[in-house]
């Protein structure tokens, strides 16, 4: 059974229409890379299936369950969480303070010890600066931060938006490496990417946006080939 | 030293009256000129309760007043919510001013008098200095529920949610902090700190009218302005700043405290000059992304 499913998904605000029909489904442990240029739509989907957005029609279906229009905090209960575009940890806060934050959404309380102890075993860098400042942590230690915060409400389906952004190189590689950790785990994961070769080759499944539509649907192997992906991206004559 | 302790004393009951703004400013991004009817509702229930003993005239009022800013919240600022700043700003003016008529068509026009716990009226000897009872308890009660305030914010799971949301609201909904819960619960609280802050100043000026909290509250949101409307503590100091200058103008300009406001005033911009995001703005925090 699908773990995720969206279902003709037209979303956009107020008057203006950004997303047309857009459909997908995500099984448990699996990925899904979604990219396309800038202005597509990509943070506006993620936005929608996390309930930020309230969509203009379709349906999204979590463990079966339909969550659209349901409030962001009614759904991160129902195991879906999303780690936003530019992290958005609380910077005047600390560190420690961010992750009691990311529990509030945690149906199972009891476990919530064990899964602090769990997301500081697989981030060790948020043990060493559990008191300190978020906002004095480097942009890969705010990352580390911002996805611990949303594997504490114990998502079944974890969002990203641009985990990469502003990160060096190295830096994503590492994220990416405890995003391969977290699907392991049986988490399925939606990555929001700028950067397609990396995401495409990293996900099970990459769909291409563009114009507010799915343009392409490409497995991991298709992602070698940069013709077409290039193509896909940017449109036929590219 | 009676002039001190007034002025703390003022400072502290302002304080009070930023940090009930504050509150509902943070999660709601809305400066609630209705506070200022929560001050005069308390003020009212404890006039005409006032033959209670006064714990009991006090939970009433406090009731009244909480029970009010819950209703506002529920009834009105719920509605308008995602409307915009604008609209929920003339909301809360044109609240204000229902709530001031409908006080007027309650209570009358002219003022209810009382004597609200007159035994505080009276003074004590402290080392040779002859000292009011009132303003003994006021920087007593005011201390405490700082005190209680600062603990509520530091050290619960409402008080790290309330701080989460007043610097983001949308990632705090994200992971899972339930906002008609959060404002909700801030507006009561804020109701709470109006009714403390309606039996602080009716002790001493028990001519409750419908504008009763008006000036206070119009003073104590110069203070979250000047202390810096980001941050709870900001708030408490801009109120206590406020409070105290007014008190010590008014006790030291003699026959010319008609311009105690203009010096107020003054001094209001010359401290905006140099911090114009107020004394403990966010501006302050390092960031290093």
């Amino acid at each position: 059974m699908s773990l995720l499913k969206v279902e003709n998904l037209c979303s956009g605000y107020g008057k203006v229409d950004v997303l047309f029909g857009i459909s997908f489904s995500l099984s448990e442990g699996k990925s899904l890379g979604i990219v396309g240029p800038n202005g597509v739509g990509k943070s506006t989907l993620l936005k929608t299936i996390a309930g930020e957005i309230v969509p203009k029609s379709g349906v999204v279906s979590l463990l079966g369950e339909d969550i659209t229009g349901k409030k962001p905090e009614d759904i991160v209960r129902l195991g879906l969480s999303l780690v936003p575009e530019g992290r958005q940890i609380f910077s005047g806060l600390s560190v420690t303070e961010n992750l009691l934050l990311g529990l509030t959404g945690r149906k199972d309380k009891s476990s919530s010890k064990i899964a602090l102890e769990q997301v500081k075993a697989l981030f060790p860098v948020l043990n060493t600066h559990a008191k300190h400042q978020a906002g004095m942590l480097s942009g890969g230690q705010q990352q580390q931060l911002a996805i611990s915060r949303a594997l504490l409400s114990a998502p079944r389906v974890l969002l990203l938006d641009e985990p990469s952004l502003g990160l060096a190189p190295n830096v994503i590689l590492d994220v990416f490496e405890k995003l391969k950790e977290i699907i392991a785990n049986k988490t399925a994961v939606v990555i929001v990417e700028q950067r397609a070769h990396l995401v495409a080759s990293f996900a099970d499944q990459t769909i291409v946006i563009r114009d507010g539509q799915i343009q392409a649907t490409l497995s991991s192997a298709d992602a070698k080939n940069q013709e077409l992906l290039r193509g896909a991206y940017f449109g036929p004559g590219s | 030293m009676q002039a001190v302790l007034d002025a703390i004393s003022l400072g502290g009951t302002y304080a009070l009256a930023a940090l009930g703004l504050g509150l509902v400013f943070g999660v709601l991004k809305l400066v609630n000129f209705a506070h200022a009817e929560l001050i005069t509702i308390a003020a009212y229930i404890m006039v005409i309760t006032n033959d209670l003993p006064l714990v009991v005239s006090f939970l009433i009022a406090a009731l009244s007043a909480t029970a009010l800013a819950v209703l506002t919240e529920l009834t009105v600022y719920r509605r308008l919510r995602g409307t915009g700043p604008a609209i929920m700003l003339i909301a809360s003016f044109g609240l204000s001013v229902g709530l001031q008529k409908s006080f007027e068509l309650i209570f009358g026009a002219l003022p209810r008098s009382a004597a609200v716990a007159p035994w505080m009226t009276g003074s004590i000897e402290m080392a040779n200095l002859n000292i009011t009872i009132a303003s003994l308890v006021t920087v007593g009660l005011t201390i405490f529920i700082l005190l209680a305030m600062g603990y509520l914010v530091d050290y619960t799971t409402l008080g790290l949610q309330l701080r989460a949301a007043s610097a983001d609201f949308k990632t705090a909904r994200l992971l899972g902090v339930r906002s008609n819960r959060l404002i909700t619960s801030s507006f009561a609280i804020s109701g709470v700190l109006a009714a403390f802050v309606g039996f602080i100043v009716v002790v001493e000026n028990p001519q409750v009218e419908p504008m009763f909290g008006l000036n206070i509250t119009i003073l104590a949101l110069v203070g979250i302005v000047i202390g810096g409307i980001s941050s709870l503590r900001g708030c408490a100091l801009g109120g206590f700043i406020v409070g105290f200058i007014l008190s010590v103008l008014n006790t030291y300009l003699g026959n010319a405290r008609v311009y105690a406001y203009s010096y107020l005033f003054m001094a209001v911009v010359i401290i905006l000059l140099v911090r114009p995001g107020g004394i403990l703005s966010k501006g302050n925090e390092m960031e290093r992304v």
